[in-house]
């Protein structure tokens, strides 16, 4: 089959800093990969990079998404083009409502493919039934963007925000961190319901444990910008239980 | 050209809403002065809209009976070569009232704004609560925004503050709004009518804010 996402020999830099030193990694439709490594490996910052945050530059090499050159579109476009990221640490939104926002995300990306907007009824239906995908009560779609949610109620509104815009490849950065075992459940299922054989996810995290839930066709290890291993699911357990020092010693 | 001049005097225990839209295009300066007086118990919230044109308003609130209250808020829209002045002078003048103050601007274009606010609590205004504050985005390079808000306090057994700001659009909410796919100019919208929002809200009436809220989106997307 074809390849969704081909990173090809991929730098980039914060300021005079390389972070990424040179990532290559394809993903077919179907496919889930994960991506471990330690603090300060580069993780965050290659997701960010395929969402196109201009905070980081690409200094060399290529991503091609689809057959495009991914790092040619602003970050609308790869959202429109079916590119989702779970963020970190999602950002909240004073005065803008989590359903005049999912309106507008939803809106646009019909307009994108020359659909008709929802109607409300339509939308509330669409916003309801992808709520209980992650068990979210009704009373945060009038809530600001993310305003005074905890942890857990973020990371599951963003994958709410997945569910709504069902993209082709989801980049999901950390998205168990600070997540107690019912909302991982939780956030894993919504995950796991979403998987179909024509879109893929990336999955970043420093722990095996979410792996139980979303279980990963490939892993790689990154450290100090590069890919320095590529194994089975299996090699989670192994980083449990012996930590990253040997892989490191492996390949240096 | 002659100051349009106002003198609001409330009964006691009255309350009132006003709702103050200035909407009218031209550099020329539109001058109007308000002159409120609240008696005892009375309750006021006022709002001004400054939607366009280079206004210069003047307004000067006396508390002068215990238990009022006066909420005034307003939201100036400065583009282009236009200039909105506030002028705002607060007299706590007996003890026991409460006023607040919400101000925001946004400017684009050229244009540049003054607020000026000063609370006066006197001598014998204990147990006196007042709250100012101005929030102004700037939107483009040449814009200015001068804020100036001042407290005089006379009373040692009082509540007060006040705050200003001056920033620009957030740019982490831009990333986020358009990594779902929200295209760069509405993604800035939805950020200005979010920052409008806690302004018009404080219209009662559903029917009047409505339609002020369109019609502030329609300056905002013509002019900014």
């Amino acid at each position: 089959m074809n390849t969704l996402l081909n990173i090809e020999n991929l730098h980039a830099s914060v300021g005079d800093k390389e972070i990424l030193r040179g990532i290559n990694l394809a993903i077919r439709p179907g496919e889930v990969h994960a991506i471990m490594g330690p603090n300060g490996s580069g993780k965050s910052t290659l997701s960010a990079v395929l969402a196109g945050r201009d905070t980081f530059t690409v200094t060399e090499g290529s991503v091609t998404y689809e057959g495009r050159d991914l790092l040619a579109l602003a970050p609308e476009d790869r959202s429109w083009a079916g590119i989702f990221l779970g963020f970190q640490y999602p950002t909240e939104i004073p005065g803008v409502s989590n359903v005049n926002f999912m309106k507008a995300a939803v809106n646009e990306q019909r307009k994108q493919r020359g659909l008709e907007p929802l109607s409300a009824g339509q939308f509330l239906k669409l916003m309801r039934e992808k709520m209980a995908y992650v068990e979210m009560d009704s009373s945060f779609s009038s809530r600001g963007v993310n305003v005074g949610f905890s942890g857990g109620e973020k990371k599951r509104n963003e994958i709410f925000q997945m569910a709504m815009l069902e993209p082709r490849l989801a980049i999901l950065d950390e998205t168990d961190s600070g997540l107690d075992v019912d909302a991982l459940r939780i956030v894993a299922s919504g995950v796991n319901r979403l998987k179909r054989p024509d879109n893929a996810f990336i999955v970043i995290t420093h722990y095996q444990r979410l792996l139980d839930y979303i279980v990963p066709d490939v892993i790689h290890v990154l450290y100090k910008g590069r890919i320095i291993k590529t194994a089975g699911k299996e090699l989670a357990l192994e980083i449990e239980e012996k930590g990253y020092d040997w892989l490191i010693h492996e390949s240096e | 050209m002659k100051a349009n001049k106002q003198e609001i005097t409330l009964c006691p225990g009255e309350s009132r809403e006003l709702v103050v839209v200035q909407d009218q295009p031209g550099l020329a300066e539109q001058e109007a002065e308000w002159k409120i007086t609240l008696p005892e118990g009375a309750s006021l919230n006022m709002v001004f809209l400054s939607l366009q044109g280079t206004v210069h308003n003047r307004i000067d609130v006396s508390l002068e009976g215990p238990q009022a209250d006066c909420r005034l808020s307003g939201l100036y829209l400065a583009s282009g070569d236009e200039r909105m002045d506030y002028d705002i002078l607060l007299t706590h003048h007996v003890p026991g009232c409460r006023s607040e103050q919400l101000f925001k601007g946004l400017l684009t274009g050229r244009s540049v704004t003054h607020f000026d606010g000063l609370i006066r609590v006197v001598p014998d205004a204990q147990k006196t609560e007042a709250y100012q504050a101005n929030h102004n985005l700037l939107l483009s390079d040449d814009a200015r925004a001068h804020t100036r808000p001042q407290l005089e306090i006379y009373a040692d057994d009082v509540k007060c503050s006040h705050g200003a700001t001056v920033g620009r659009l957030n740019p982490e909410e831009l990333f986020y709004l358009r990594s779902r796919g929200i295209p760069l100019t509405e993604a800035r919208m939805l950020q200005q009518l979010a920052f409008v929002g806690e302004v018009l809200e404080r219209i009662s009436s559903q029917e009047q804010r409505e339609r002020l809220q369109t019609r502030v989106e329609e300056r905002l997307r013509s002019a900014f």
